[in-house]
């Protein structure tokens, strides 16, 4: 580029001419010549917000008053030209701004076209040179000043140039690449520009910079600062532009996602018309909820509650997490047996005959059973009874119950309590949680499908308690008659009528049943057999049943009644009859191994069993031939039955007091102490020296040591085996006892007389000693046992002393500091009632 | 940043603006014409005396000025198409017309120029 001060025009790109022809242009108006440094007066139209550039093409609209003054006056002109300069930014008169708010260097605008529309003047402007102002002229009623023409922007260092305006064009070739709005004329015009100060003007003219940039880009002397500012502002300007294609195209990839899931959905949504599954599907399910409904037989409020959860249910579409928590809600309403009772068979015989096929022997309850069908038969409407069997593994408390439930022609359910520590477990869970059941309780009344059912609550001495609540306590409401016909499941939050249900709880022990839980309930107690009926079970059930099970006949296998004996003595201890059943199968096994390999065709056991189950495995505690003075024989309950056991005592030279060992409980101990007790302020009584307790201790014992041993019943032993050890009289070996002391001498009845005297009787002891108001619990005990006993009862300790301790001073006391008494003082008479055998 | 609101106005780019020469240029048709060419230049209402004609090898110059010599006192223009003030028109030519020797005239409103090679 190249420019000649001599040249009268001012276009750079016109090549200096070699031959000139006709006339010089003619200058009336210094604006036409366009040399630098003429200054000459013209209208200033004041732009805002805008800058306009020499070299380039902009519509404008016009509408002050001011400004189409001065529009007017400049088309009033021959050549129409106008001086645009920007009103500064911090100016807020806008385009009445004074010429003070105006910038001083603006562009001389060729005015192209002009239209009216309404006031405004439309114009199109095109730039041709930079001027600047010299001296304001005028402010009304238009701006008019007197202004200088100023030159081009010069190229200082032409290669810095043209490489700023590569690096230019490459950028626009970029940013462009990201608008597709800019008109294709835009695009060729500025990559086909090879002028750097073209192209920089019009970068400032479309990039929208704000005034003071663009400014800055007007009054740059030259070329070199002009291109730069373009560059630095177009790099920004590009940055923008690319922030935003990535958050644009970010947001349309989003919205790209979204109208593909609605596509997919439509589609979804035809499929399923096709199949059938569409809305008018859950119409059609919702309308036979109604149908089952209706036909239901449902008590009035659940009616009600049904209804209403119905017409939640036909609001909300089938996608709805709701719905099918409603569904199935609906369902379990449906389903529960609200008024449908299965009819009890009412023949006593037919009962009692059922009850006699299952079990053997357990009188009592066949008895309870078959007074509660009377009284149905009798009044249909009763409530049913809530009973809870006691008693050790194995004496077919649960299988009684099935046999109750077929004995009244019921549904059977049983669910065990074990272990369950959550209250929700009975009850259910509230709706509101997800995956909520209804309890254990409504689950088996809806099994059973009527609501009349025999529900077996095993073993509900073991149900725990945590923080998540007391199973327990939630049992007091199920099993109390007068509240359970409105029981109220958090589930169903209906109020269910459970007063039809029999409800039988089994237990090992009364011990851990909460206190309110034992009083709601009818126990009764189902003691263990007795070997004789052990014989009885075996011959009746467990043998038929193993033969069956190991795929014999009657003929193949024979167990003969010693043998029976055998095995219920010496391989199994319990006080129910799973281990002996266990034996018999592996009899029955080795047999049918013996059968099916064929050694043999049939199989006689007789007492010779070591063949088949081995040596024995226990050996119960026996009666001791002798016992030395000190010790006596104990009676114990257990949950096996009963066990005979022994309390052994020692004196201690130069002790002090009561050592007490064996794993005794605290009952236990008090008891051994208030026997001591007793002993001592009543030694004369006895015959003992009041020395003996002052001048040795006391060390009592009681096997086995590993086994924890509680409860009063012992009193009586202990003081018998204190009373020998004292007197020096041996307690006779045949003979056990047991029963509660006092300090006083009394002797309180003690419980499970009948296991204790069992396993004494077993232990081959004959004669008992037993508290005098225990004397009713005797009729218990099977007829060929008593027989073979002698039984004493007693109601003051001295008597035991009298019944249980031999005559003779066998083992004399040992000698005592002062006052020694070595006689012992010789009991009156023996008690007629006790024999000896 | 002034102006940073305008981030947010999605087209930074202003769509009216256009790139331009300084000066606006006419129409013009040339004719090849046995020894020579003849180019005729939309240029009605240009004084002859505003006019410029400048060879240079084979480029041919046309420069000048449209002056309004019709308005007068107590006018005000309701529409205006015409474009004023200078233009300048640059013509090449697939020769060198350097030499040429050159006259010219208004006929119709229409520049004719006539340029004969030796």
């Amino acid at each position: 580029m190249s420019e000649s001060s001599e040249k009268p025009d001012t276009n750079p790109p016109t090549p200096p001419a070699s031959a000139q022809v006709g006339p010089k242009v003619p200058s009336e108006q210094a604006a036409s010549n366009g040399k630098p440094g003429q200054p000459f007066e013209i209208a200033v139209l004041a732009l805002q917000n805008t800058t306009l550039f020499p070299e380039t093409v902009v519509p404008l609209a016009v509408g002050r008053q001011r400004s189409v003054a001065a529009v007017e006056a400049a088309l009033a002109t021959p050549e129409k030209l106008i001086a645009c300069i920007t009103v500064r930014p911090e100016s807020t008169a806008g385009a009445d701004a004074t010429s003070s708010e105006l910038y001083s260097v603006g562009t001389l605008v060729m005015i192209k076209r002009m239209e009216r529309l309404d006031d405004t003047m439309h114009i199109i402007a095109q730039g041709t040179e930079r001027i600047k102002v010299i001296e304001w002229k005028q402010q009304e009623p238009y701006l008019r000043a007197l202004v200088q023409i100023l030159p081009e922007p010069r190229i200082v260092d032409s290669e810095g140039v043209e490489a700023t305006k590569r690096n230019v064009q490459a950028m626009i070739q970029q940013a462009l690449a990201l608008l597709p709005g800019v008109p294709p004329e835009v695009r060729v015009a500025i990559l086909g520009s090879v002028e750097p100060v073209r192209l920089a003007y019009f970068l400032g003219s479309i990039l929208n910079l704000g005034v003071e940039q663009e400014q800055k880009m007007l009054e740059a002397e030259t070329a070199d600062d002009l291109l730069h500012l373009a560059h630095v502002y177009l790099a920004r300007e590009l940055e923008i532009i690319q922030l935003r294609s990535k958050i644009t195209s970010e947001a349309q990839s989003e919205m790209d996602k979204a109208q593909r899931d609605y596509i997919l959905r439509q589609q979804m949504k035809a499929i399923q018309k096709e199949l059938g599954e569409d809305e008018s599907g859950e119409r059609a399910e919702a309308e036979m909820l109604r149908e089952r409904l209706t036909a239901a037989e449902l008590p009035e409020e659940v009616r009600k509650e049904s209804e209403r959860e119905l017409k939640r249910l036909e609001r909300l579409p089938a996608a709805a997490p709701d719905y099918h928590v409603i569904r199935t809600y609906l369902d379990y309403i449906l389903e529960l047996p609200w008024r449908k009772s299965s009819e009890d068979k009412l023949d006593l015989n037919e009962a009692r005959k059922i009850l006699d096929e299952d079990h053997y022997g357990l009188e009592d309850v066949k008895e309870r059973i078959l007074e509660f069908l009377a009284v149905i038969k009798l009044r249909p409407d009763t409530k049913s009874p809530i009973l809870c069997f006691v008693g050790p593994p194995g004496v077919g408390k649960t299988s009684l119950g099935r046999s109750i439930a077929r004995s009244l022609g019921r549904q059977f359910e049983r669910l065990s309590l074990g272990g369950m520590r959550d209250e929700a477990e009975l009850r259910g869970h509230r709706r509101t949680y997800i995956g909520s059941m209804p309890g254990r309780i409504i689950q088996s009344i809806r099994r059973a499908g009527v609501n009349n059912p025999v529900v077996m609550l095993d073993e509900i001495d073991k149900l725990g308690n945590d923080f998540r609540g007391d199973p327990a306590s939630a049992l007091l409401e199920i099993l109390d008659p007068q509240q359970n016909n409105t029981f109220r499941d958090h589930y169903l939050d209906l109020p269910f009528d459970l007063s039809k249900v029999f409800f039988i709880a089994t237990a090992n022990q009364m011990g851990p049943i909460p206190p309110p839980l034992r009083d709601r309930m009818e126990v009764i107690n189902l003691a263990g057999y007795s070997d004789p009926e052990k014989l009885q079970i075996a011959r009746r059930y467990l043998i038929p049943r193993q033969i069956r099970e190991n795929g014999l006949n009657e003929s193949q296998l024979r167990i003969e009644d010693e043998a029976i004996e055998l095995i219920a003595a010496r391989y199994t201890r319990e006080a129910g009859v799973r281990q002996l059943e266990r034996n018999i199968g592996s009899i029955a096994r080795k047999v049918a191994l013996k059968i099916a390999q064929g050694q043999v065709e049939s199989v006689t056991i007789t007492a010779d069993i070591k063949d088949y189950l081995g040596a024995p495995k226990f050996y119960p505690e026996q009666a001791r031939k002798e016992l030395p003075a000190g010790v006596a024989t104990g009676m114990a309950w257990t949950e096996m039955g009963g066990e005979v056991l022994f309390i052994e005592a020692t004196l201690l030279p130069g002790g002090k007091g009561l050592t007490i060992t064996g794993q005794l409980g605290e009952v236990m101990q008090e008891s051994a102490r208030a026997a001591r007790s007793y002993l001592w302020s009543h030694a004369a009584e006895f015959g003992i020296s009041a020395e003996m307790f002052r001048d040795y201790g006391v060390h009592l014992h009681v096997p086995a040591g590993a086994i924890p041993k509680d409860g009063p019943s012992a009193g009586v032993s202990i003081t018998a085996a204190l009373a020998s050890l004292y007197t020096g009289r041996r307690v006779r070996p045949d003979t056990a006892m047991t029963g509660e002391i006092t300090l006083s001498g009394l002797v309180f009845p003690v419980g499970g007389i009948k296991e204790k005297v069992l396993a004494a009787h077993r232990a081959g002891i004959r004669r008992i000693i037993l508290p005098l108001r225990n004397e009713g619990d005797v009729e218990e005990i099977p007829e060929d046992v008593r027989k073979e006993l002698q039984i004493a009862f007693i109601s003051r300790i001295n008597e035991v002393v009298d019944v249980a301790l031999e005559m003779l001073v066998s083992n004399p006391p040992p000698p005592i500091a002062i006052g020694r008494d070595h006689t012992a003082v010789q009991p009156d008479s023996e008690v007629a009632a006790v024999r000896q055998v | 940043m002034p102006n940073a609101n305008r981030v947010f106005h999605l087209t930074a780019i202003r769509n009216q603006v256009r790139p331009s020469g300084r000066l606006w240029s006419p129409a013009a048709d040339v004719y090849h014409a046995g020894d020579g060419w003849v180019v005729k230049v939309d240029l009605a209402g240009v004084s002859i005396d505003d006019l410029e004609i400048v060879l240079s090898d084979s480029h041919l110059m046309i420069r000048g000025c449209r002056r309004d010599t019709f308005y007068r006192e107590g006018y005000t223009y309701q529409q205006m198409e015409i474009t004023y003030s200078r233009f300048e028109k640059q013509i090449e030519f697939p020769c060198s017309i350097d030499a040429a020797t050159l006259t010219h005239d208004y006929r119709d409103g229409f520049l004719l120029i006539n340029m004969r090679c030796k």
